[in-house]
């Protein structure tokens, strides 16, 4: 098991209520492939720094979590053809 | 005390700095203890205000945590928090 973080943006004309359903999507794929979530922060509606497919404001949102590298490449996988996340990264974290 | 007089530092044998800029400062990020990417009021202190990474004579970081800095800055380009050009 490793800790990762998360960070995830959703598209901004989803409802507030949406995207803690999306995001909970995601907390309930890490727990069910044996991880477990730490740490859950909804930033909320944000400004970006600059343009994203036109849009230029994005529901921002963190989670620190354990899982295991596997599980970690299919949650890739998955966000990168989810059409509500905009953008998402994933970093591992250091002690 | 001794410390205090810094503008005109005792006259030492021999050159200790090689610039004339005087002692070098000590690297400030080192003992926060790791840079957050998240945190961009604070990396915005390590950028220009046309959004480029300051150098490490510009900032004074070791390079250790000039590294961080600045991978920190990338990081958080990608996810739009900061931008890659900052219109002036």
């Amino acid at each position: 098991m490793r800790d990762y973080e998360i960070m995830t943006i959703h598209r901004p004309d989803l409802a507030e209520t949406e995207i803690d359903s999306k995001v909970s999507e995601i907390e309930s794929f890490l727990a069910d492939s044996g991880g477990s979530v730490t740490k859950r922060d909804l930033w909320g509606k944000r400004r970006f720094a600059y343009e994203i497919d036109h849009l230029s404001e994005g529901f921002y949102s963190v989670l620190t979590f354990q899982a295991q590298p596997e599980t970690v490449e299919t949650l890739e996988r998955r966000l990168t053809l989810a059409d509500e996340v905009l953008r998402h990264k994933i970093v591992r974290l250091e002690e | 005390m001794a410390r205090k007089n810094r503008r005109n530092p005792k006259p030492v044998r021999g050159r200790r700095y090689e610039s004339r800029r005087g002692k070098p400062r000590p690297c400030t990020v080192c003992p926060q203890g790791g840079v957050d990417w998240k945190d961009t009021g604070f990396l915005r202190k390590y950028m220009s205000d046309r959004g480029k990474i300051r150098g490490r004579r510009v900032t004074g970081l070791c390079p250790n945590c000039q590294r961080q800095v600045a991978t920190a800055i990338k990081n958080a380009r990608e996810m739009a928090l900061l931008p890659y050009v900052g219109g002036k």
